[in-house]
């Protein structure tokens, strides 16, 4: 395959390749060569798999196997630019939380696992986000909103359109 | 020395063999059930089908002391005063809860799946599968996925076992096979541009102790009830594989691998898998056939061997070139009735068919690159006889000179050995007789044209490349008019009675040290000749 | 009884606890320091085995004995493996120790690799962690600039690289053989015991799995003495020779419908009536509480006649439930319907059952299933009985499956069943009378022609 035709860009492959003294086996990297390429492409589309396969010495399916375990990397479409992981486990949900996500799947009109039409939001449930402490919660990327109430999700959804 | 006690009865172990409960088990004629282990692969005891009760002996006091919970059999590994204990009530409600667990979202696929009659989850609910079903779901056809040229998979058929992914792991090393999703969604898939491709693909069929995983040259061909299986051995390659041979009212409808720890151990390649259907071919030779001129004479056996004899005798010097698909016992017979004829006829090899290179799949088998059975024992007989092997093309110089005037050729081809070219070479023979199974530019120019018969049609013996001899008894009849070699050659040599391989074979080993190892009984996993022939102090192969 | 001053918590609520000067300043690494100078690998095992530490990720097997089983003159590598895939639901104590006082747990990190002679230690932390993650991959790289990681750590001869292994919300990777499967880069099915871990683990290597709250215990241990870490908690049962007793602090989280939710210290073995009156400012809304899970989803249910059992490792067994767990409550108060609390669990289970062992993949769907037709009014009494079932038979106490998984998905069906039976029975008289179902159609799968 020629430089052109890669999907995967050099300091993909560069950031990939320098997790392998790590670790005793290249498989081993598997996991963080999957979060690498989710991280930059939003996704981990076939493409990438074969790509993935090649660098750590495996076959496609061996890490389409440990991909789709995971039920986290999406494959068709890149996510929105913000993930939503709203919990639905059991401290969440004994303090509204379930309610609250379907509160939040009729404002932006979509269920969990789809992203807006607009590529803006991706909407998820989670398995117990650990922020019992402050159920009902949501993890917005990479912070946690907590506390919540319809009041807050409207916040937020506002905050979206800015 | 170890001392199992299995269900009350006592196992004994030589010290160096490590055995899992499974095979202990066995050797006493139990068998305890299992999907996901297999002797080959590495142990998953995911199933949980095996589990068993285990406890200990007290070599001192005799108490035996059992443990509270099940275990798996495959991964537990009998050691001295282990007790095991496969039929109490815990072990038998397990089982039936794993059977009721794989058959909650079972399709009812059984009228219309291969498996049947061959389907461990068939035959462990009658075993061990209780009567009720307990579960609310309304029955329904599984989803059909396509996953390789040869292999098909019914997906909800599948168990989890995971069996197949292990192979394209660790046998074939191939890694097309995979599981995708978690949980109770999961399912067996190939990655798109990725099918499961490899030249022992087939062998994930054998595999799979369900209808998932479906062959599809026999996909909806034949009941396995109906079939009748024969030990024998695959003619593709110079490997000799153990197959069985499955056939129903003399049609070959499956060629399966015949377990050989010794060889091929459970499997065997695509090749020899699927290369049977030119045994039922149309376009086969199947009567005996004479050329007068431009006339073609269909002929009658009846007195075509007294015919055939007479024509040779008159002949003068005589060839015959012997095929190394061959079996030894035929050679044999072949090259003594030729150098009765002429004590100096000539015998050559016939051609090798080679194609590639040889193929190793470590741990498994090795797909040879010489794809005929038997060019060491042919070579052995021509040696015998002879004194040295004269090859094809060593052959050919000679029939240019002219010094021959007949050659009988036995072929048994499946595919083109010979182009024009090196046909015309023969065109100066006072009398050429070609045996093989198709038309080929040699035939065309035969004075008589004579039937052969097919690999499954044969009986005798072969050698592979290893020197390891194996009996390959006939499996089907070849058609009405088709006189096997073996037949045809006894009868040349007015020998009483019906062809007898095992009494040319006892013919062989006493005349030609190479086969003496093969005296006595020849063992289902066959011998290595070799065995003798280092006591041979001379250090010839003859 | 007497006031507790906190040790694990200590830290979190000065500014910029995470950072290695704050850390150092309240006497941070002065045990390494000290351990290193003047123990050896086997002084800290026996320390640690002396302190019947038990493991606070749920099991509660006794760290020192795990320590112990590692194979005596191995060529090694020997690997450490920590436990940061916190994903039991109700549990988020590990999260508030890395946020919060990441120096900590590497410092037990660190002590508990030179005692198993690990060279490499791995930190296998959960996606939804990211303030954790960004936190302790500062601490790490702090410690590297310290001198407290890397090639001759404080000038001996011992050295130690640790990495973040980032999961991918998968509740099994916290299970010791489905994190190392899935660290390997594999598919999470927890691999088959024996073989054991400390034999042949990561890469077939000897290997620990830790939690991250036992190591932080690691670090106190090292630092203020064994005799300390017994003063505190409950001693063994004189009755029961093989009852390590349950000693130390404990991170109790608190959620649910309580007041004032978090996370809170105390020696192990106080009630869960302390905690929610003393800790947690009581049940909310002026309600009662109607039951407790004890510690995390996997341990089932105690009733409000239960509260006084100790949360230690051996109380919550003695009510039926599977154990301490985690040690972390969620409190459901008398108004929350027991068949909720049900099908949250089995769906949750099921959703995370990796799927290899049959009755595991097969049972939690099943449980699922029977739960989603009982809540749509066609329920059978019957059902009942069948998922008492379900519950009894999967799990590695019968034996029937590989990991405890199994065991987590029966607990809160044994637990609800057994408990509160009469108020499911009920649900399912009043919602379907007849006890008539209609067969659940399955979508015929078409067969796809090729």
């Amino acid at each position: 395959m020629s430089t052109a035709e890669r999907l995967l860009s050099d300091d993909v492959r560069q950031a990939i390749r320098a997790r392998f003294p790590r670790y005793a086996t290249r498989q081993a990297v598997t996991l963080p060569a999957l979060h690498l390429v989710n991280q930059r492409l939003g996704y981990v589309p076939p493409e990438a798999v074969a790509e993935i396969a090649e660098l750590l010495e495996l076959t496609p399916a061996q890490v389409q196997d440990t991909l789709s375990f995971y039920g986290f990397f999406k494959q068709d479409k890149p996510a929105g630019r913000v993930r939503v992981w709203v919990c639905r486990s059991i401290s969440c949900a004994a303090r509204g939380g379930e309610d609250l996500l379907e509160y939040l799947c009729k404002k932006l009109g979509i269920r969990p696992g789809e992203t807006t039409p607009d590529g803006r939001v991706t909407l998820e449930f989670a398995e117990c986000l650990g922020a019992c402490d402050y159920a009902p919660a949501m993890l917005v990327g990479d912070t946690l909103h907590k506390d919540l109430t319809r009041e807050k999700i409207d916040e937020f959804v506002a905050s979206l359109q800015q | 020395m170890a001392i199992v006690i299995i269900d009350g009865r006592e196992l004994e172990i030589p010290a160096r063999q490590r055995l899992n409960g499974i095979q202990a088990a066995a050797r006493l004629g139990i068998e305890i059930p299992h999907y996901c282990w297999h002797p080959a692969l590495s142990v998953v005891g995911s199933c949980r089908m095996c589990l068993v009760e285990i406890g200990n002996r007290d070599a001192k006091t005799g108490k035996i002391s059992m443990l509270p919970k099940l275990v798996p059999a495959c991964n537990t590994i009998v050691t001295d005063g282990m007790v095991l204990v496969t039929d109490s009530q815990k072990v038998r409600q397990a089982r039936a809860r794993v059977e009721e667990g794989l058959l909650l979202r079972h399709p009812i696929d059984c009228p219309i799946c291969d498996k049947a009659g061959e389907c461990c989850l068939q035959d462990y609910h009658f075993l061990h599968g209780q009567d009720e079903r307990r579960a609310d779901v309304r029955p329904f056809t599984s989803r059909r996925r396509d996953v390789g040229e040869k292999v098909t998979l019914f997906v909800d058929r599948c168990v989890m076992c995971s069996q197949c992914v292990r192979f394209t792991r660790e046998i074939s090393r191939t890694g097309e096979l995979m599981v995708t999703g978690r949980g109770a969604h999961e399912e067996i898939d190939v990655v798109p541009g990725f099918p499961l491709d490899n030249k022992l693909s087939g062998n994930v069929v054998d595999h799979c102790p369900v209808g998932a995983l479906c062959d599809k040259e026999f996909l909806y061909q034949q009941r396995v009830w109906y079939m009748t299986r024969h030990p024998g051995v695959c003619t593709g390659c110079a490997t000799g594989c153990s197959i069985w041979i499955e056939e129903n009212q003399d049609r070959i409808y499956r060629i399966r691998p015949r377990e050989n720890p010794q060889l091929n151990r459970w499997w065997i390649c695509n090749e020899g898998r699927y290369g049977y259907p030119h045994v039922h071919n149309r376009r086969r030779l199947i009567r005996p056939r004479r050329r007068d001129g431009g006339e073609i004479v269909y002929l009658d056996w009846t007195g075509l061997p007294n015919e055939l004899a007479g024509r040779l005798g008159q002949a003068g010097h005589l060839a015959a070139v012997l095929s190394p698909h061959l079996t030894c016992e035929e050679a044999y017979l072949l090259g003594k009735f030729v150098r009765g004829l002429d004590a100096a006829a000539w015998l050559a090899l016939g051609p090798v068919p080679v194609v590639g290179q040889d193929e190793r799949f470590p741990d498994a088998l090795t797909i040879s690159a010489e794809k005929c059975p038997n060019r060491r024992g042919v070579e052995a007989v021509i040696a015998h006889f002879t004194g040295r092997v004269t090859t094809f093309d060593q052959l050919l110089p000679e029939i240019d000179q002219g010094g021959i005037r007949g050659v009988w050729f036995s072929g048994g081809y499946k595919t083109d050995f010979v182009d024009e070219a090196t046909a015309r070479r023969f065109e100066s023979l006072d009398l050429l007789v070609v045996q093989d199974l198709f038309p080929s530019p040699l035939s065309e120019r035969a004075d008589y044209e004579l039937p052969a018969a097919a690999f499954a049609e044969r009986d005798g013996s072969y050698v592979n490349r290893a020197d390891r001899l194996q009996s390959a008894p006939w499996a089907i009849r070849p058609p009405a008019e088709v006189r096997s070699e073996g037949s045809l050659y006894w009868e040349l040599l007015r020998r009483d009675g019906l062809y007898d391989s095992r009494a040319v074979l006892d013919e062989l080993t006493r005349e030609a040290l190479y086969f003496s190892a093969a005296r006595g009984p020849v063992p289902e996993v066959g011998i290595d000749l070799k065995v003798n022939l280092l006591a041979d102090a001379s250090g010839s192969n003859v | 009884m007497p006031t507790y001053q906190p040790v694990l918590l200590a830290n979190i609520h000065k500014e910029d606890s995470h950072k290695l000067a704050v850390y150092e300043s309240g006497g941070g690494y002065r045990a390494l320091r000290r351990v290193l100078k003047e123990k050896s690998p086997q002084d800290v095992v026996e320390m640690v085995r002396l302190s019947n530490l038990r493991g606070r990720g749920g099991a509660g097997f006794p760290t020192g004995l795990k320590w112990s089983f590692l194979p005596e003159g191995h060529p090694g590598p020997v690997y450490l493996c920590v436990n940061a895939d916190e994903s039991e639901p109700g549990t988020f104590v590990n999260r508030v120790l890395m946020e919060l006082d990441p120096h900590q747990v590497i410092e037990g990190i660190i002590l508990s690799s030179y005692a198993t002679k690990a060279r490499t230690a791995y930190i296998y932390l959960r996606y939804e962690y990211p303030l954790s993650l960004q936190r302790m991959q500062a601490a790490v790289d702090e410690c590297y600039q310290a001198g407290y990681l890397g090639k001759r750590i404080l000038g001996r001869d011992f050295s130690l690289d640790v990495y973040i292994h980032r999961g991918a919300a998968a509740y099994v990777c916290g299970e010791e053989m489905g994190l190392i499967e899935s660290l390997e880069g594999k598919r999470a099915w927890p691999r088959i015991k024996p073989p054991f871990p400390a034999v042949e683990g990561l890469f077939r290597k000897p290997t620990v799995v830790n939690n991250v709250e036992t190591l932080a215990c690691v670090t106190h241990i090292a630092d203020r003495g064994v005799e300390w870490f017994k003063s505190l908690g409950t001693p063994p049962d004189p009755h029961d020779p093989r009852d390590p007793g349950s000693f130390g602090p404990k991170l109790y989280g608190l959620s649910g419908h309580v007041n004032r939710p978090g996370c809170y210290e105390a020696p192990l073995g106080i009630t869960c009536r302390q905690l929610i009156e003393e800790f947690g400012g009581g049940v909310w809304k002026n309600r009662q509480a109607k039951a407790v899970i004890p510690g995390g989803l996997s341990t089932g249910l105690m009733t409000e006649a239960e509260f006084d059992t100790p949360l230690d490792f051996s109380g919550p067994l003695k009510v039926g439930c599977l154990g301490l767990g985690t040690g972390c409550v969620v409190v459901l108060d008398e108004t929350y319907p027991i068949l909720d609390f049900l099908y949250n669990s089995c769906r949750f289970f099921a959703h995370e059952s990796c799927g290899q062992c049959t009755p595991c993949r097969e049972g939690t769907r099943w449980a699922v299933e029977m739960i989603e037709r009982i809540r749509a009014g066609r329920g059978r009494l019957k059902d009942l009985e069948l998922l008492q079932e379900i519950g009894d038979s999967i799990g590695i106490i019968p034996g029937t499956t590989i990991c405890g998984l199994a065991d987590g998905a029966a607990w809160p069906i044994k637990n609800a069943i057994g408990k509160f039976r009469d108020e499911l029975e009920d649900y399912i008289k009043r919602t379907n009378p007849e006890g008539y179902i209609v067969t659940e159609p399955v979508e015929a799968l078409a067969a796809i022609a090729d």
